[in-house]
């Protein structure tokens, strides 16, 4: 090493620390709030400048654990969001108001009772393969997606109660069910129920989750390793983009290059040092990471998932001490969700309201049934026979009061719920399984808590958890008495069997009061998906369900 | 010579076959059912399913024959390089495998490298070196390098010659820029045990009677050093350093994990976690093969370096 080459090094290692030191500084001056905004926001937006086409953006997720790619079959957030930019839906939904628009489907009706569905199809789209769309396909993928069965997890749900697609004309179609599914509509705006090219559906499941996927979105998938990279190519002469979208012709990226960086802080260095351009994390950006990120001139966009906010599910079994509903009730006093939002996240991170999150359409707040109340939690426990023992836990009847807690992967919130816990006197003991021991160890129910969230911008998600005429998970098993569960499926029932959307808000209201007040879920922790995006992307927007939307982004050079 | 590598190599195959018999015992000893795991893996539950469809996806899995009969049928087509489809990821084992393996096989290749150099440098000056000082400072270093947690040294290059300096990319499998800090980072705990075991037995070795001749015959100390000293003490090493190949292996999954690359390592984790049969079995496999092979080049080289040992195996 040359003496000059010596002294460059030196110098900008010292520019290095100088940086952190700015770094560290202006993390104390900040607020720690979260910063961007939420909705269709555009990191900065289309309005700073005329749109750029060219180059590709290069984006890093945490984690593909499901290795597939099908959007028909996907559960897994970050596979939806590469998917949502290669498949198209028959409508989308705004991911401000909630309301369903056209896309694939020109327009829609919907018959009184939900059970039968008709939409009108735009005449103009092909596949990527140049196959035509029109009824035929929404047919095939229709019928593909049924066929599927339980290896679309989701797909189950949304197509609960699917008799039928019916060809009507080339252009229209006709969904049936047999009992009323009202979210259906909503439904058909997601990438789950995307419709992908009739040649797809020739090959076997397996090697459509292995990347034989052909969609009509406005970039095609051009290889997909699992775990490893993702490649989308922009499609030439794209033109049908929903009405969301400010860009109605081709994407202005040549192609998007995914690969998955398991380490935080090594994703946001790359984010910092210009090797990616978006860091898309599960778990929100830390206050101190959001710090460095917008340190770097890099901003933080923040949206909150609609669907299951982060719930913890009791096991109400007899015998088991949460089958009494005052240990329950007390259990609600006992959970700090303001500090658990504070300590896990950061201060302004939102307080979870509901058993759905805030941005999930007819989500009602619940706070006022939520709040922070350790006396009263003692004096419910007390009077439930749980006295306070000289060792600071309850007991009754020689038995302490444990409550074990079942995951396969313990986080800083469980800890933080186990130290509030205690504060009134209840033993919580922290269950770790392997991922693949979870779901049995959940059927043989030796656990007195689980936990839970899914995404999807419709409350009748809750169900696949919850609703024990629907689902068949542990969760809505053991988290009901006969007679309770029999109250909170009616409820269910009621919110799919009717098309009007004040009956369906009223149904949903009164489900989200049931839920807390039979002691069936516990609010826990709001989602937020955050992404950090480099300074030269412009154009960034969120779809309603929080997935990465490509047609308007554009890369300033 | 023939004689002794037969026998060798029909042990090395004896093992092989008692990795895979023992793996395919445990693995379906294990109280879980693959077909709830192979749901689970896909947020599904069994008890959705009825029972004719639990039986066509036992079938389609080749799960419903006894079990005598699916471990011929698995060993045979093991044999053959196929071990099936995986339970978790919708690819056949053999395409996980020969995708993720040459990433892997380039990281502890270069990782045996800086295992040599480093290794036998450092245990090589400790007791060359004369001024003290140096000495001890040399013969401590090994310590240091054991004790150093694998993730932390990893994060730590990264952020300083990947996000300071920007010498050398931080994540991916592309070319070999991307495998000089993994490399560092995987081979620096071996390096340090096999200076720390190089160091011992040259300092033993130099107090040997035959290096008293040496010097009496007016030897330099490099002459010594490298002629005869060395070339002892090499034979501790050298079983250590058939351990440390297969260590390294072993220890990829940290290293894969810190560096975002995709390799045997992070599949073997996610393989075990997600109770993936067919993977996991694929892989103690490939790990057993490994093994037996380095360990049949030492014990090959051993007889090379010090003809004793072929005498004494032919004897017995």
């Amino acid at each position: 090493m040359s003496t000059s080459h010596r002294h460059r090094t030196r110098r900008r290692l010292a520019a290095t620390a100088v940086s952190v030191l700015a770094a560290v500084s202006l993390a104390a001056c900040g607020s720690g709030g979260s910063s961007g905004s939420s909705g269709t926001s555009a990191a900065g937006g289309t309005q700073d400048g005329k749109p750029v086409p060219g180059g590709r953006l290069k984006i890093a997720f945490w984690s593909d654990f499901q290795s597939c790619i099908d959007p028909n079959q996907v559960y897994w957030i970050e596979s939806r969001s590469i998917d949502r930019n290669v498949a198209d839906s028959l409508t989308d939904q705004d991911p401000k108001t909630g309301k369903i628009v056209p896309w694939l489907a020109t327009s829609w009706t919907v018959s009184p009772d939900a059970t039968s569905y008709t939409f009108n199809l735009r005449k103009d789209v092909t596949f990527s393969d140049g196959t035509k769309f029109d009824a035929t396909a929404v047919k095939t993928a229709y019928d593909g997606l049924h066929d599927l069965g339980a290896k679309s997890t989701l797909g189950l749900t949304y197509l609960a109660g699917y008799k039928s697609t019916t060809v009507v004309d080339p252009y229209t179609v006709k969904v049936d069910f047999a009992t009323p599914n009202a979210a259906f509509l909503q439904a058909s705006s997601t990438t789950t129920t995307a419709i992908l090219s009739p040649a797809t559906y020739k090959e076997t499941p397996e090697a459509r989750c292995a990347g034989k996927i052909i969609g009509s979105g406005e970039f095609t998938l051009d290889s997909y390793s699992a775990g490893k990279s993702v490649k989308l190519t922009k499609r030439a002469g794209y033109a049908w983009p929903s009405s969301l979208i400010a860009n109605k012709g081709a994407a202005y990226l040549d192609g998007i290059d995914v690969s998955y960086i398991a380490e935080d802080n090594v994703r946001v260095g790359s984010l910092t040092n210009g090797t990616i351009d978006i860091a898309w994390p599960r778990q929100p950006i830390t206050s101190a990471d959001q710090q460095v990120i917008k340190a770097s001139g890099a901003t933080i966009q923040t949206r909150a998932l609609p669907g299951i906010i982060g719930l913890l599910i009791p096991n109400v079994t007899a015998g088991r001490p949460l089958a009494d509903l005052q240990v329950r009730k007390a259990l609600y006093k006992a959970l700090d969700l303001t500090s658990y939002a504070k300590t896990v996240y950061w201060d302004g991170y939102p307080v979870a309201k509901s058993s759905v999150t805030s941005t999930t359409p007819y989500a009602v707040d619940q706070s006022a049934k939520l709040v922070y109340d350790p006396a009263g939690a003692g004096k419910l426990l007390d009077a439930a026979g749980w006295a306070l023992g000289s060792d600071g836990y309850r007991h009754k009847d020689g038995k302490k009061l444990t409550l074990s807690y079942l995951t396969n992967a313990a986080g800083p919130g469980d800890q933080l719920v186990q130290d509030q816990l205690k504060k009134v006197g209840i033993d919580y003991q922290i269950k770790v399984v392997t991922a693949a021991q979870l779901t049995p160890t959940g059927n043989a129910g030796d656990w007195d808590l689980s936990g839970g969230y899914l995404t999807r911008a419709d409350p009748s998600v809750l169900g696949s958890s919850l609703d024990q005429a629907v689902s068949k998970q542990y969760t809505a098993k053991y988290s009901q008495d006969p007679a309770t569960a029999a109250k909170i499926s009616a409820l269910f029932a009621k919110g799919l069997s009717t098309a009007d959307p004040t009956q369906r808000a009223a149904a949903y209201k009164d489900l989200q009061d049931a839920l807390i007040d039979n002691g069936v879920a516990f609010p826990l922790y709001d989602r937020l998906q955050t992404a950090g995006v480099s300074g030269k992307v412009h154009g960034f927007a969120w779809t309603s369900e929080s997935f990465l939307r490509a047609n308007d982004i554009w890369l300033s050079k | 010579m023939p004689r002794y590598l037969a026998g060798r190599v029909a042990q090395a195959l004896l093992v092989l076959w008692a990795a895979y018999t023992v793996t395919f015992i445990i693995l379906n000893v294990l109280p879980s059912d693959p077909i709830t795991l192979q749901l689970s893996a896909g947020g599904a539950d069994v008890s959705q399913l009825t029972p004719a469809q639990l039986h066509d996806l036992k079938a389609h899995y080749g799960l419903d024959d006894p079990i005598v009969v699916q471990y011929f049928h698995h060993l045979w087509r093991a044999l053959h390089f196929d071990f099936g489809m995986s339970l978790t990821q919708n690819v056949s084992v053999g395409s996980l495998i020969t995708d993720k393996l040459p990433s892997t096989i380039a990281l502890t290749a270069v990782a045996i490298g800086v295992v040599l150099v480093l290794g036998l440098g450092i245990a090589f000056l400790a007791t060359y070196v004369q001024w003290r000082p140096a000495r001890v400072l040399l013969a401590r270093l090994p310590a240091v390098g054991v004790s150093l947690p694998q993730f932390f040294v990893g994060l730590l290059l990264i952020q300083v010659f990947s996000f300071s300096l920007t010498w050398l990319p931080a994540t991916g499998t592309h070319g070999w820029r991307s495998l000089v800090l993994p490399a560092i980072t995987l081979g620096l705990p071996p390096s340090a045990m096999l200076a720390q075991l190089l160091t011992r037995s040259l300092n033993d070795t130099w107090r040997e009677p035959y290096i008293t001749t040496a010097r009496a015959k007016g030897l330099s100390r490099w002459t010594i050093q490298v002629r005869h000293a060395l070339r002892n003490a090499s034979l501790p090493a050298l079983t250590l350093l058939g351990v440390l190949v297969g260590y390294t292996v072993v220890n990829a999954v940290v290293v894969e994990t810190v560096f975002s690359r995709n390799g045997i390592g992070q599949l073997a984790q996610q393989a075990v976690l997600g109770q993936d049969v067919p993977v996991v079995q694929a892989i103690v496999l490939i790990a057993a093969a490994l093994f037996v092979v380095v360990n049949l080049l030492v014990d090959l080289l051993y007889s090379l370096l010090d003809p004793r040992v072929a005498r004494a195996g032919r004897a017995a």
